[in-house]
């Protein structure tokens, strides 16, 4: 107790500073979020109101309903659910397929392929986003989502990494067993350590369609179609096209990031499980 | 060297190879009934690392000595196009930004997540609210949040602006300003990825034994002098492993330029990633942007490589 008294001054301090930081990452949400419930009259007012005016008044929403509706925000939201959802079901099929095959397959030459997996991660997209567009180009995918989904079933060089991890860790002795009892290698993948790895799966669903959902460059080089735009790209065209609607371009911003809060707020146990056991070895 | 390390590996079916009872190198017949299903489970994953990856990395490597519009015909030119990013004021106002941009979000990020680090590992209780307002802004869609700042950037009407004024500074014009405009998606960029940095940071923090702090507590050794003589070199593994990423990140930079600056004012913030982009898909010149993007590539390996080698001055292993 005495120790605490005695540390009372800094932790005064600590808590001020970090009170203070709390302010500045979450000052951007609370600034998007008032504008978002403000009438559009109200956001050119000098000096700016902090009172978000619609939610007294008797449509509080009607920023939201607007966006949505009337500016198609409902279309770009199911089309990137769709995309991200399918890029996130593809990664945890190759990275799990993959990843098992590396820690518990033989097969001549895998370190050699799992090394170049690994390595080519670290090239940088810019390198290798000129010749994909022109594959998507010459295979005749662009302005469909084919691009944005197909290379996530082929592609993933962390999930990969995690899951060989992660396989790696589970006992062997499972795998036999399932083999005396005549069960062949898919059987035993899909029904003794598939299941078995399930944190980790969730925990790559998770952050691949994070990722999907956030992504701005593929969705611009290959989606054209206004009725075919993602969320994030709906929200560029709309500043484009009216700068000055701030009230409903903050309430597509704030609606465009909910979903993302939810998936990790819902999947962070997981999340935080699969690198704990895909750790363990590590 | 491969097949060496194969035969360590139990097989599939769990079993370590006995000699007396089977042969150490299975018959034809079998060996491919072991192999097969593996190759069919790495067949994605294969398909993928020659699609996507080794392929590309060939072709962009080739573009980069062409002169190629993607509607004309291609054009050897050799040399030219990484002589041209030498020489060229255009490219080389690319790089001094993608240099400027560097320094202030390595820095910045770096300060600003050891610090929180540091500060979350020290206190007392409802840590879990701060780790989560800190960690927020790196998981929320960047093109959102970038849209908020660009908001608050506004010179009119930006809630900075409002609260700069407060204590009497002037407006300052960030989105317009050439001199303001880097130095604005640096402060998104920072705001954004320190969070993430930070969690990281307080991963390595945690494997410090907090014994020695309390020796030297009891020594008499001050919160600096503590922090200077067991925090830095104790974490300086996961700081070298933030410092890299850091570096990597701040040449890649392109979401939050797109939406925050696109570029401007001119081509007051643009970098190097984000000049890519512009030449290979507003100007598709594909030979010019594939140069550009391993000079990218090459800046990255270099400044790993420069890592790894100082390493030994100043990680504590």
């Amino acid at each position: 107790m005495s120790d605490i008294l005695r540390r009372a001054p800094a932790l005064v301090a600590l808590y001020a500073v970090l009170l203070a930081y709390a302010a500045v990452t979450l000052m951007p949400f609370a600034w998007m979020l008032i504008t978002s419930f403000k009438e559009s009259r109200d956001v050119f007012r000098l000096p700016p109101s902090f009172v978000p005016t619609m939610l007294y008044g008797p449509e509080p929403f009607a920023n939201y309903t607007e966006v949505l509706t009337r500016y198609d925000f409902l279309l770009y939201f199911r089309n990137s659910f769709f995309v991200s959802t399918m890029a996130a079901l593809g990664q945890v099929a190759t990275c799990a397929l993959a990843g098992y095959a590396f820690a518990r397959m033989e097969l001549p030459g895998k370190t050699v392929i799992f090394a170049l997996i690994l390595a080519t991660a670290f090239v940088p997209t810019e390198v290798t986003i000129i010749p994909e567009f022109l594959l998507m180009r010459g295979l005749g995918w662009i302005d469909t989502f084919l691009p944005l989904i197909v290379p996530s079933f082929l592609v993933g060089s962390f999930g990969t990494f995690m899951l060989r991890e992660y396989f790696a860790s589970l006992p062997a002795e499972y795998g036999e067993a399932a083999r005396i009892d005549g069960a062949g290698p898919w059987r035993i993948f899909w029904r003794v350590y598939l299941p078995l790895a399930r944190p980790a799966l969730i925990s790559i669903f998770v952050i691949a369609f994070i990722n999907n959902w956030d992504e701005l460059l593929r969705p611009l080089l290959y989606l054209n179609s206004p009725e075919l735009r993602t969320v994030p790209l709906g929200l560029m065209r709309f500043v484009g096209e009216f700068e000055a609607e701030w009230t409903l371009l903050m309430a597509g911003s704030v609606a465009s990031t909910l979903p993302l809060i939810l998936i990790y707020v819902l999947g962070q146990k997981y999340v935080l499980q699969g690198f704990a056991g895909g750790g363990v070895k590590g | 060297m491969t097949e060496i390390a194969l035969t360590r590996v139990p097989d599939p079916r769990g079993r370590v190879p006995v000699s007396d009872t089977e042969p150490a190198v299975p018959p034809r017949r079998s060996r491919w009934k072991t192999w097969a299903p593996a190759l069919l489970f790495l067949l994605p994953a294969i398909v993928g690392l020659l699609v996507f990856r080794l392929i590309p990395i060939g072709w962009a490597f080739a573009l980069s000595f062409t002169s190629w519009r993607i509607f004309d015909d291609v054009a050897w030119v050799g040399l030219d196009n990484y002589a041209h990013i030498l020489t060229s004021p255009v490219s080389r106002e690319v790089l001094g930004n993608t240099l400027w941009f560097t320094a202030m979000y390595v820095p910045g990020v770096m300060i600003v997540s050891v610090t929180l680090a540091v500060l979350l590992n020290n206190a007392l209780r409802s840590s879990a609210f701060f780790r989560g307002a800190f960690f927020l802004p790196y998981i929320t869609a960047t093109v959102a949040v970038t849209l908020a700042w660009r908001w608050i950037f506004s010179t009119r009407f930006g809630l900075l602006n409002h609260l700069l004024g407060q204590v009497d500074i002037d407006r300052i014009a960030w989105l317009a300003d050439p001199a303001w405009a880097l130095p604005a998606v640096a402060i998104v960029s920072v705001w954004k990825d320190a969070g993430f940095y930070m969690i990281l940071l307080i991963a390595g923090l945690q494997t410090i034994n907090p014994g020695l702090y309390e020796a030297a507590r009891v020594d008499g050794a001050g919160a600096f002098r503590r922090f200077y003589a067991i925090t830095l070199p104790l974490l300086s593994r996961s700081l070298f492993f933030v410092l890299i990423l850091a570096l990597v990140r701040s040449t890649q930079t392109f979401e939050i330029t797109y939406a925050l600056t696109n570029g401007g004012p001119n081509r007051a913030s643009t970098t190097l990633a984000f000049y890519i982009y512009q030449n290979a898909f507003v100007h598709f010149e594909m030979g010019y942007a594939s140069a550009l993007a391993y000079v990218l590539c090459f800046v990255i390996g270099l400044i790993t490589l420069l890592n790894f080698h100082l390493r030994r001055r100043w990680v504590h292993e």
